[in-house]
């Protein structure tokens, strides 16, 4: 339709080449594989018909004569725009498998770049739907260049605004960076992979066959190597997943983080609390069970579930509120610490930190894991995180021990003399130095090797041990417990407890940065 | 002399079924508590518990014969029941109970290690003339011997363990090249189990089914039978269904394997509870196993064909009481049949199913009696066994009782574990079990599928996950996040964060 | 559900079961409901304290969610279970897809995580067991840990037995993926 002549049938033709891009064969190449189109993918993340679509008509750069094909498409293999995310303002950018294997070119990363930018001017949260193949090799060092680009601008935003990465394609070689560098990770079981050099390379150097999948597929980088936090069977609840996780954010780190009413309400006395914890000392218990009876019904969302799973992080709220939690789990390893536990808590506690969100830290720790594999590996520098991390950190944090809290553990799990602002312990709470079995074995070393029954005296002193030492009652009448508390009136000494704190507020001294052990 | 006070040395639902005929005998109750289960149902159906938790030893609390001998003692109490299981069939805890003079519920010591020793029983068996598998006479010392002695009773044999049951040390020989192999795997296997590698060589009946006499004897030398029943629904040689009488047993044959059983029970002058097991052939043959000096798991079956309290009769027995009846007055009417409903995944070849009983819903009947150690919050524990109720149903009938079955069992609903409830049904499905036609092949060769499927079953189960998921998407889609209250800062607040910026 | 343009569509939902069974269902939330193109009358009673059941032509159906993680299912309905994932027609696709393409390796070694005692061995060889489901029960650190199978399949070797000491990463059992 020509209304105004020449120009209106340039406008309308370039928008039916466009259209033209996200044709059926196009759909069917990625849907054959298991995989959305970016464009699907952005009209499922964002809420219906608010995104906003940013420099869909440029065109890649030019290239070095005789080095591959060119495909002259619109875009370069990525769409940015904003749009509403829950009713908020989001960026975001999606790369496009279908042009050019989504390749990173310099039109492309200045894209990428533009949005970033943009992201960072509004204080908005931004999310990278990554699907690529990596640098493009014909554009040569313009790609790498693109690429350090976008790492600057993420490390600027880092802390300034949420950032997601939702790896939903390849990401390989440098790519890898800028995801590692954003807050959250989310990866799609075996249609996504991420490793910093390839299976054929593998191959070529070390002679070791090793699959995509096996390498730096889904589960292994929610299993094994921690770097990705959520793991999803397919995209379309991959990106459900992100706009959930995005509903506990706030949207720069000047904001407090958003309020979801419950749907009915809930009460603050919860007895079934007080059976969570078994008598005996040595049974474990799910710690997810005491989350769930203390947080508003349904609101645990966990982070990193299938990673170091001795410790449990995740959002929760508490009366609509989001709290970032941390909790040792007694089912897995005891739940102690160790250097897995120790990273992925202390990089969570920084984020919360970063974004204004109070930290509630569940304890129930017997310390630190023991084993050559574990020293020799650096458990002192990687447990060091955690304690900085919390010690560092100036949002509301509060501490509830619920069993064991011995040695340096107790300290790092937010002690109150680190900065803990409320520390509550519940009647079954062990505060001590060391479990009643190794101190008496200490203390009573020579009563032991002379007694003729040692077992059985050991056992009495332990139990004395126990009673005497470590109850929670002693550190709460020397102050390092501020109270200790019926299990069931949980809820409502937290409620109570991260109200008064609300308007918390501590001054730092003026640095740099600190120097956190890394 | 008189039992006023008793101990019962056992836990879960026999301590509690002891425990109700005692206290209708007027008999104050003694238990144990452990730290493995504080909160079990027997404690507080007992008068008084005595705390085992802090029993820190290797050994079992209930298997700690002095401990529990002292136990006794401390309290002044009378006599001990052992249950079954655990020192139930211990020659020594009965000899110990005797040396001091705590009045033991059950046979004497002397029966107890006789008959507990396969290779015993079976010589005072053939010396008395009582039906029996040929195979050697006594244990084995080699492969070599085992042979000699198989190719004289021909093929195919099995191996057995001396000390021991329950499968373990066991092996089918189908022919000769096979028992040199087999007799040194069921040797290891039994030293391993029963620290006694003595293994003995038997014929082997090819799916028989499993016929049991319940038995009772008095110190006055009275012995009589209480009908048999048909334990032949097993899998791995332990029993899940068990019914009284047998569809297998005419008139003629119960008389005879009634009076073998009484004669075994007479070659160690037997007195209390006890249970003869034969194997019945297809040509109904019929051939004694081994004997158990103990009151049973499946005991309730007897007590609703007979109308008796075997419970209260042991005790009598053991206040040196004569047996209440004589064998021409025992009425053998109806039917009865018991599932043990356990906590296993059928489906997942009957793994155990750890958990906590949620909620528990019992049908109630004049026909149905339960008998149950575990109430609703109890936690199924890997230290002790999976049984949680054992379903016992009357019936005029083996019809009626079926269909009273099949009605009881979909009226019996648990929840937070698997159990072996749909297997029980379908097994009532069977058309061959229907017609009691069935034998110890019965698991494994008759029934294609272990577990009964509501038709339409997956279908709603389909739906019922479709509908929670898509209910959770239209809550997480309807939930309404408000960014405003987050937006809404205090200036004291926002003016120091800027500032630290 | 509404589409792109706002208008309102049918849900639909396919519940994929063991072996190629699937289920498609419409509209679930809906009275309107239709499973496999037929429509049902089926009332849902959930009480989360107490027993949940469906009424269907007249009969009732005890049922149970035993497992959920986001759309995988684990339902138990008259004490006998089912799994199911919950697609939709796209993802449902992306399920076929990726069916066909070859799993990684077969068998699966579960090893000791640290040091310890065998205290229980839960399951036995060519036992079924399920991903999540505990198998061995492993005294260390002086608590009870739960060593879960990590995938669904068949035990084919038990290398350990109860009361066996074991040092970390030891192999206790082998399982074939199913």
């Amino acid at each position: 339709m020509d209304i105004n002549g020449r120009n209106f049938t340039k406008f309308l033709d370039r928008q039916h080449k466009y259209d033209k891009q996200n044709n059926p064969e196009a759909a069917e190449k990625q849907h054959s594989k298991g995989k959305l189109l970016a464009y699907e993918r952005i009209q499922i993340l964002f809420d219906k018909g608010t995104f906003e679509e940013i420099d869909a008509f440029v065109t890649p750069a030019a290239i070095e004569k005789g080095f591959g094909r060119m495909t002259h498409s619109y875009g370069d293999g990525v769409i940015i725009g904003h749009g509403k995310i829950s009713g908020r303002l989001a960026f975001a950018f999606a790369q496009d498998f279908n042009v050019m294997g989504g390749s990173l070119g310099a039109v492309h990363a200045a894209k990428i770049i533009k949005i970033q930018n943009m992201a960072l001017k509004m204080g908005a949260p931004i999310i990278g739907l990554i699907d690529s193949g990596g640098a493009r090799i014909q554009e040569g060092v313009a790609s790498l260049a693109g690429y350090a680009g976008i790492f600057f601008r993420n490390v600027q935003s880092s802390g300034v605004i949420p950032q997601i990465s939702v790896i939903m394609g390849p990401a390989a070689g440098g790519a890898v960076y800028s995801p590692s560098i954003t807050d959250f990770i989310f990866m799609i079981n075996k249609t996504s992979h991420m490793f910093v050099t390839g299976p054929n390379v593998v191959k070529e150097v070390l002679n070791e066959d090793v699959s995509f999948e096996d390498l730096g597929g889904a589960e292994v980088h929610a299993r094994k190597s921690g770097v990705a936090n959520m793991i999803y069977e397919d995209e379309e609840n991959t990106l459900l997943g992100v706009r959930k996780l995005l509903s506990y954010l706030p949207s720069n780190n000047l904001e407090n983080s958003p309020f979801v009413a419950l749907p009915e309400p809930q009460k603050d006395i919860e007895v079934k609390l007080r059976d969570v914890v078994p008598d005996d000392a040595n049974k474990p218990y799910d710690v997810k069970d005491v989350i769930n009876l203390i947080f508003d019904k349904g609101s645990f969302y966990e982070i990193s579930e299938l990673f170091a799973q001795n410790i449990v992080i995740g959002f929760a709220r508490l009366e609509g509120k989001t709290i970032g939690v941390v909790a040792n789990q007694p089912k897995v390893l005891a739940g102690t610490l160790d250097i897995n536990s120790s990273m992925k808590a202390a990089r969570f506690v920084r984020f919360c930190d970063s974004f204004n969100i109070p930290l509630l830290a569940l304890e129930d720790v017997p310390g630190f894991l023991p084993g050559v594999d574990q020293e020799h590996s650096g458990i002192i520098r990687h447990g060091a995180k955690l304690l900085y991390a919390f010690a560092d950190a100036t949002v509301p944090r509060i501490t509830c021990i619920l069993r064991k809290a011995y040695g340096g553990a107790y300290c790092v799990m937010n002690s109150k003399n680190l900065g803990g602002d409320f520390n509550f312990a519940w009647p079954t709470a062990e505060i001590a130095v060391m479990g009643p079995e190794g101190a008496v074995a200490i203390l009573y070393r020579k009563e032991l090797s002379e007694s003729e029954d040692p077992a059985k005296l050991r056992k009495e002193l332990a139990a004395k041990y126990r009673n005497e030492i470590a109850n929670p009652y002693i550190a709460d009448e020397k102050g390092f417990i501020d109270e200790v508390i019926d299990p069931s009136i949980t809820r409502k000494k937290l409620i109570s407890a991260f109200e008064a704190l609300e308007n918390k507020h501590v001054n730092v001294p003026s640095r740099k940065h600190g120097n956190i052990p890394l | 002399m008189k039992i006023n006070s008793l101990l019962i040395a056992n836990r879960g639902e026999i301590a509690i079924r002891v425990i109700q005929t005692a206290k209708l005998m007027g008999i104050e109750t003694w238990v144990l508590k452990t730290s493995k289960e504080p909160n079990a149902l027997y404690l507080s159906a007992a008068d008084h518990v005595i705390d085992f938790s802090d029993h820190t030893d290797e050994i079992l609390e209930f298997l700690d014969i002095e401990k529990i001998i002292r136990a006794a003692k401390d309290h002044k109490i009378d006599a001990v029941h052992p249950g079954y299981g655990f020192l139930a069939e211990s020659p020594v805890f009965a000899q110990r109970c005797e040396d001091e003079k705590l009045i033991f519920i059950g046979p004497s010591p002397d029966a107890i290690l006789k008959m507990g020793n396969k290779t015993i029983a079976k010589q005072l068996a053939r010396k008395h003339k009582i039906p029996l598998l040929e195979g050697s006479l006594g244990d084995v010392k080699d492969p070599t011997e085992a042979k000699i002695i198989a190719s004289k009773i021909g093929y195919p044999v099995i191996l057995k363990a001396a000390s021991g049951g329950g499968g373990r040390g066991m092996r089918i020989v189908e022919n000769e090249k096979e028992i040199e192999k087999m007799f040194k795997m069921a040797s290891s296997e039994a030293a391993k189990a029963f620290n006694d590698p003595a293994v003995f060589v038997e014929k082997y009946v090819r799916n028989p089914r499993h016929i049991e006499f319940q038995i009772f004897g008095d110190k006055q030398g009275n012995i009589i039978h209480l009908g048999e029943r048909e334990c032949s629904v097993q899998r791995k040689h332990q029993k899940l269904i068990e019914e009284s009488p047998s569809a297998a047993l005419d008139t003629d044959l119960r008389e005879r394997m009634g009076k073998a059983a009484i004669n075994i029970a007479k070659t160690v002058d037997y007195y209390s509870a006890g249970t003869v097991e034969f194997l019945l052939d297809s040509d109904n043959n019929f051939y004694f196993m081994e004997m158990n000096t103990r009151i049973q798991v499946e005991h309730p079956v007897t007590e609703m064909v007979t109308g008796l309290d075997l419970i209260e009769w042991q005790i009598r027995v053991a206040q040196d009481e004569p047996l209440p009846l004589k064998q021409k007055d025992v009425k053998i009417t109806g039917w009865a049949f018991e599932f043990r409903i356990n906590a296993e995944d059928v489906q997942a070849g009957f793994s155990p199913s750890l958990g906590v009983i949620e909620k528990m819903s019992l049908p109630k009947s004049k026909n149905i009696r339960i008998d149950s150690g575990i109430q609703e919050g109890a936690i199924i524990t890997p230290y002790f066994d999976s049984m949680i109720a054992k379903l016992i149903i009357y019936g005029e009938t083996r019809e009626k009782a079926i269909q009273y079955s099949a009605s009881a069992l979909k009226k019996l609903w648990i929840k937070g574990l698997k159990t072996t409830i749909p297997f029980c049904k379908e097994v009532l499905n069977n058309s061959n079990f229907k017609k009691g036609k069935y034998d110890t092949s019965f698991l494994v060769k008759e029934m294609k599928i272990h577990y009964f499927q509501d038709k339409d079953a997956e279908l709603l189960a389909a739906y019922f996950a479709t509908y929670d998921f898509a209910r959770r998407l239209k809550e997480d889609e309807d939930k309404s996040v408000d960014f405003g209250k987050g937006k809404s800062i205090t200036p004291w607040i926002l003016n120091k964060r800027m500032k630290s910026l | 559900m509404k589409d792109t343009n706002g208008k309102a569509v049918k849900d639909i939902f396919i519940a994929c079961g063991e072996g190629k069974r699937t289920f498609e269902v419409v509209n679930p939330l809906d009275e309107n409901v239709k499973i496999k193109g037929r429509k049902m009358d089926i009332q849902i009673f959930e009480d989360p304290d107490g027993f949940s059941y469906l009424i269907y032509k007249n009969h009732k159906y005890q049922v149970d969610i035993l497992e959920k993680s986001q759309n995988k299912y684990t339902i138990m309905i008259n004490g006998v279970w089912y799994h199911f994932s919950i697609e939709t027609p796209i993802s449902y696709k992306r399920r076929k897809f990726l069916s066909k393409s070859s799993s990684s390796s077969k068998i699966e070694k579960i090893s000791a995580p640290m040091p310890g005692k065998i205290l229980d061995i839960l399951i036995e060889e060519n036992a079924d067991v399920k991903q999540g489901e505990a198998i061995i029960i492993l005294e260390a650190m002086k608590m009870q840990n739960e060593i879960l199978a990590h995938i669904s399949g068949k035990v084919k070797k038990v290398y350990i037995k109860q009361n066996d000491l074991v040092m970390k990463d030891d192999i206790l059992i082998e399982i074939e993926r199913s």
